[in-house]
């Protein structure tokens, strides 16, 4: 395990190195001032300019500056929003958490509905119910989230009446930021109408992680069929069902858990997926998250939040990458094994 | 199967707690009104603002005017002046205040008196003395009074005592009640001011705002909300409604579903009229607004300071075509920049008609018989006169094809395009401008004046000395019949020297839920939230009655 | 199948061949391939045939319906948006750019990527070790997202989104080529040309690139329903296509203040995007099916 970690652990730097790197080098991409960039400054009189450039060691070879960049983030500065003039690391630890929270909950979702439906399609392997959810699944996959989207609003919101449309919560709740996590901010407060809080906050937040789900889901179809029917061709099922077990002890005692093992290694990589389309729901339900902030941002070219949004956002996946590493090695010990023996 | 229970456990809960939820939500709900407006104020204090988004977040929700406006004809009643008294020659002007007044006791601050004449000084100062400790705090612009040359006009402004204030004006100015009144001419609190100098934090003055409105601030989360307390204690009876909170939704898309799915009560400037009449549960309301949408030169710059090329633009643009598909026929012609309704709009005022021979014919004297290609800035936002800039471009864009002219369309953020516009980098604009109050003054000089050019409110930089004269003597005189001729005149001369096209006045529209009573817009200036309240579907007779009694015109269909 | 045969020798296809007999077995994908071949001829042809132009429209007949409503016209069978342009003629010019410019995107990415991935499955030592890393990191980053930070760098419009994918989709390609070159390099006929003399780039083109180009193929159909997807969610979001340009994503962004009045305006785009990816997966399904079968025989 101690091996493992470290191999983990220098991927990390690695990929921190890379992202610092590639996000440094943005700000020269970037049309202006480096500087400005980097610290986003634009309305810095000369003397405030001078003391920028100090800080970010512009005078110097392009290493010094580098590391002067890295010290900047290490210290948790990402400089100030072009548009707003606002500290982004302020903001971004407000947005960031709301966007975890909506792609927690749609991977659960996704799982819930996804493993279980590619587990019934591996059990029915070619017969008609295998079939309708394969086309099923394949339909999610080539739907546009944006145009999903908005089907459910009108569908959800506007026709039924059953859901929001927008939003974490109902403004007339007035919850105080504190982890930014909606559900944990609600639990804290004072507010004399926590639980009324607490229930629209998950009525807003349905529809929005159901959508980003979709797709996600079809992916967890797909896996949970190969996998499953992987396992079921094994020698060890034949056996089980040669001992005289029933079909359904086979399947819940054996060939489920071991199925599941294969997917869980998939579901870091699918996590990475699932962040992106929320970015692009976020738009669509005005979810107040990190991806219609970066969006905006975008368009209005406020580069030093593009950067530091796009830093933030990366090194997320890329933590959550390894934790589901470190959680698959935990769960299954010949991960370790079979990493370890290949070097 | 075992998670299978969990999840169906979960969802019984949830339905569970929704079911209660219900009930709860009613009364806050009920007590509390959601608007969903179009943008972000930039600050927190009108008189720093021309932007009518600023205005309608704050003006008449934080603070109060010595005096106000009432009624269909716009006449001046006492605020926070109870009477008020004009010496014969014009230049002496004494306000007598109110004793009961309080500030705002919010978080961040505790008033410790009432509001007395120290509190309009401090105000009106701020304002017109570069040496007030408050004068620079925020960038030191104030654009409105800047325009109507506020500073040059008070000479002093003198306490009486406690409660007694009198203006001494250079001049008599027929217009300077009207604009004491506006939704910029707001009242701060001085011990306010003092408390935060001391403690080094002047900038909050703006930001954290303490008036005497109906309503306080609470809380301000940028880009996404405003929430607003009533204010207990206020000097008229208390707002109706607890609570007041703004979402700011900028898409238009966005504002119209969360006002079909009941996540807001009210929602500005609203989209798709027909889908807002087919709900029985909704009412469109619109106001005549004192408005000019138009198409605007930047004089200053080739070919467009040669007045040939801008009469020539104008005869080729088909401002009926624009009427029907851009305001969907919910606004008037604009035959100058002066709306109809105005009691100085002179009837005989000539209009451009679209002739594209008479338009080649100019251009070819202009000397550009080939055309040439220019760069169109549209706003990128939806304002009451101009519902969407970007779409009338285009049309403009196919209309100036036909006279050879090629344009490029230009748009920026919001903030960064009236920035931009600011500085000049512009050849043609699409804007327009929402009268702050309802005297002509408020059209003439603002938006073409030569002072205007460097407030940056005039942004095509046409600085002709005949207008300036022309609207100068019409503010110097109290005549009616003499001030109309003067604008008669000025307005003639717009439309022959073309510094821009208005293309249309149009109404402000607003949706509501039928439960929400009581007026909010106003034919000018901002909306208030003061008179707003929710009824159950059992008082809607009463609710209705309500409706009559307003000058709003509901366009309801049932 | 009855052939005229003089000589009994056996004919075997080539690897390409192979797989194409398997793929016209599955009924569905050929109809998924018909689909896409139909969909490459509008791309090519759809500004020919359109019938109005997709930037100017007739400004007396705003929003509206497709024909088969009360108040529609055949002329404008889909109807018309809030300028009148006729949105059958901008769906079918947005094929060219969407569907057109996403064909275009996978060609250039693949033939760069396998380029640059069969030369660097003959490298090996910490040259190869760095590559891998880096390839990790590039392809852990979701395509839309990279796609995003490459628009963002280089500036909104149609042109940078084509850019974005191609540098999006060009790891995904080196990824497999690499991995299925090395693999085929494994293999015994290789030695054997190996033996034979034959140097390693004569190998890459003669033995190992018929042997892989199925499988580069399936990938090139996922490549294809991505490029399709991010496209016109670049579009949809601002950051694609600008207007007037009828690129489907920003269509159907334009037309979503009309969703409420004229919901056809964000119907049919959203429709036409999951027309083309449907297809470019019913097709890319049919192709991993064909290969399964081929493996077990």
């Amino acid at each position: 395990m101690l091996i493992f970690t470290l191999r983990r652990l220098s991927l990390f730097i690695f990929t921190m190195l890379l992202l610092t790197l590639l996000s440094f080098s943005l700000s020269f991409l970037f049309p202006g001032d480096a500087v400005i960039n980097l610290s986003g400054a634009i309305n810095a009189t000369p003397s405030q300019l001078a003391q920028l450039n100090e800080n970010y060691q512009t005078g110097s070879n392009i290493f010094v500056q580098y590391f002067a960049y890295l010290q900047h983030i290490i210290n948790g500065d990402l400089g100030l929003s072009m548009a707003s003039q606002s500290v982004i690391s302020h903001e971004i630890m407000n947005l960031l958490p709301a966007t975890i929270e909506l792609s927690l909950v749609a991977l659960l979702i996704a799982m819930f509905a996804g493993i279980p439906l590619g587990f019934i399609a591996a059990i029915n392997h070619n017969k008609p119910s295998d079939n309708i959810i394969l086309s099923v699944s394949m339909l999610g996959y080539s739907v546009p989230v944006f145009w999903l989207g908005l089907l459910a609003i009108l569908i959800f919101s506007i026709n039924l009446g059953w859901l929001p449309s927008a939003g974490q919560i109902s403004l007339l709740f007035e919850i105080e930021l504190v982890t930014g996590i909606q559900f944990i901010d609600i639990l804290l407060s004072d507010s004399p109408y926590k639980w009324q809080a607490f229930s629209d906050a998950t009525a807003h937040i349905i529809l929005p992680a159901c959508v980003i789900a979709v797709a996600p889901a079809t992916i967890f179809i797909r896996l949970a069929r190969t996998s499953m029917i992987e396992v079921l061709n094994t020698s060890y099922i034949r056996a089980a069902s040669a001992k005289g077990l029933s079909f359904q002890q086979i399947i819940f005692r054996h060939a489920i858990r071991n199925a599941l093992i294969k997917i869980i290694r998939h579901v870091g990589l699918q996590f990475a997926n699932l962040v992106t389309i929320a970015m692009v729901t976020e738009v669509i339900f005005s979810w107040p998250g990190i991806g219609r902030w970066l969006i905006v941002s975008i368009d209005q070219r406020d580069y030093t939040a593009i950067q530091s949004g796009l830093l933030v956002l990366s090194c997320f996946i890329f933590v959550v990458h390894i934790l589901t590493d470190f959680i698959y090695a935990a769960l299954n010990p010949l991960a370790r094994g079979i990493k370890h023996g290949s070097r | 199967m075992n998670y299978l229970k969990t999840v169906i456990g979960v969802c019984f809960t949830l339905l569970l707690l929704s079911a209660c939820n219900e009930e709860g939500k009613l009364s806050l709900s009920q007590r509390s009104v959601i608007y969903c407006s179009e943008g972000s104020p930039e600050t927190f204090n009108p008189q720093l603002v021309t932007s009518g988004t600023t205005i309608d977040a704050t003006s008449n929700q934080l603070y109060d005017r010595l005096i106000a406006y009432q009624g269909e004809k716009n006449e001046l009643i006492p605020a926070l002046a109870k009477s008020w008294h004009v010496t014969r020659d014009g230049k002496k002007i004494t306000f007598y205040l109110r004793k009961d007044v309080t500030f705002h006791q919010t978080d961040y601050f505790t008033p410790s008196r009432l509001f007395n004449a120290d509190d309009v000084i401090f105000s009106f100062n701020r304002i017109i003395g570069a040496e007030h400790p408050f004068h620079l705090t925020s960038g030191g612009h104030y654009p409105f009074f800047q325009n109507i040359g506020f500073n040059k006009l008070i000479d002093k402004i003198e306490k009486i005592n406690d409660y007694t204030i009198r203006f001494h004006l250079a001049r008599a100015d027929s217009t300077f009640l009207a604009n004491l009144a506006t939704d910029f001419a707001v009242i701060i609190s001085a011990e306010y001011g003092q408390k935060l100098a001391k403690n080094n934090t002047k900038h909050n003055i703006d930001i954290m705002p303490i008036g005497t409105g109906p309503f306080k601030l609470k809380e301000y989360r940028v880009g996404s909300l405003i929430r607003f307390y009533r204010h207990e204690a206020y000097w008229q009876t208390p707002a109706q409604m607890e609570q007041l909170v703004f979402d700011i939704t900028s898409s238009n898309t966005g504002r119209l579903t969360k006002l079909l799915a009941k996540e807001c009560d009210v929602s500005s400037y609203p989209i798709a009229h027909e889908k807002i009449t087919e709900h029985t549960d909704l009412t469109l309301e619109s106001v005549t607004a004192l408005n000019v949408g138009y198409f605007a030169f930047n004089t200053t710059k080739a070919p467009f300071d040669n007045v040939l090329v801008r009469q020539a633009i104008s005869y080729a643009i088909n401002k009926n075509v624009l009427l029907e598909t851009i305001y969907q026929g919910h606004a008037e012609f604009a035959n100058s920049i002066l709306p109809n309704s105005s009691w100085a709009y002179d009837k005989n005022t000539k209009t451009q008609e679209f002739d594209l021979t008479k338009a080649q014919n100019l251009l070819a004297q202009a000397g550009y018989p080939d055309g040439f290609t220019m760069d169109l800035w549209a706003m990128p936002v939806q304002r009451p006169y101009n519902p969407n800039a970007i779409n009338m471009a285009k049309l403009i864009q196919a209309d100036l094809k036909k006279i050879n002219i090629d344009v490029n369309i230009v748009s920026y953020e919001w903030n960064t395009f009236l920035h931009r516009l600011s500085l000049g980098e512009h050849q043609t604009f699409l804007l327009g401008w929402s009268a702050d109050n309802p005297d002509p003054d408020n059209f003439f000089t603002p938006m073409l004046s030569c002072s205007a050019t460097q407030t940056g409110s005039n942004r095509t930089f046409w600085c002709n000395q005949d207008y300036d004269e022309l609207i100068q003597k019409a503010l110097k005189t109290s005549n009616i019949n003499k001030r109309k001729q003067y604008y008669a005149q000025a307005m003639d001369l717009i439309s022959n020297e073309v510094p821009l096209i208005p293309i249309a006045h149009s109404k402000r529209y607003q949706a509501r839920g039928k439960d929400i009573i009581g007026k909010i817009m106003a034919p000018f200036g901002g909306i208030s939230f003061y008179q707003v309240g929710k009824s159950t579907i059992n008082e809607s007779s009463l609710n209705e009655k309500a409706q009559q009694d307003e000058s709003i015109t509901s366009e309801d269909i049932n | 199948m009855a052939r005229d045969k003089i000589y009994l020798e056996e004919v075997f296809p080539s690897p390409f061949m192979q797989l194409w007999l398997a793929f016209r077995k599955t009924p569905v994908a050929m109809a998924g391939f018909s689909c896409f071949i139909f969909l490459i001829i509008l791309a090519i042809f759809g500004p020919v045939l359109a019938p109005h132009s997709p930037i100017e429209g007739q400004l007396d007949m705003p929003l509206l319906p497709p024909a088969w409503h009360a108040n529609g016209d055949v002329s404008y069978l889909l109807g018309t948006d809030e300028l009148g342009r006729d949105m059958l003629s901008r769906l079918m010019y947005g094929t060219s750019l969407t569907f057109g410019l996403s064909f275009i995107v996978v060609i250039i990415s693949l033939v760069v990527g396998v380029i640059i991935g069969s030369l660097s499955a003959l490298t090996t030592g910490i040259k190869s070790s760095f590559l891998n890393h880096f390839l990790d990191v590039i392809l852990s980053i979701p395509s839309l997202l990279l796609a995003i930070i490459i628009v963002a760098i280089l500036g909104p419009g149609i042109d940078n989104t084509v850019w974005a994918v191609v540098m999006v989709l060009i790891p995904q390609f080196i990824h497999i080529t690499r991995y299925a070159v090395k693999e085929e390099f494994r293999k015994d006929y290789v030695l054997a040309s190996r033996l034979d003399g034959a140097s390693p780039f004569r190998i890459l083109y003669y033995s190992i690139f018929p042997n892989i180009v199925d499988r580069i193929m399936g990938q090139a159909t996922l490549a294809q329903s991505a490029a399709i997807l991010d496209i016109a969610t670049l579009g949809f979001l601002g950051l694609g296509a600008q207007i007037p340009l009828p690129e489907w994503g920003a269509t159907l962004a334009n037309g979503l203040d009309l969703f409420y009045i004229a919901p056809w305006t964000v119907y049919l785009p959203g429709l036409a995007i999951l027309f083309a990816v449907v297809v470019t997966n019913l097709v890319g399904e049919g192709i991993r099916h064909a290969l399964k079968l081929r493996k077990d025989l």
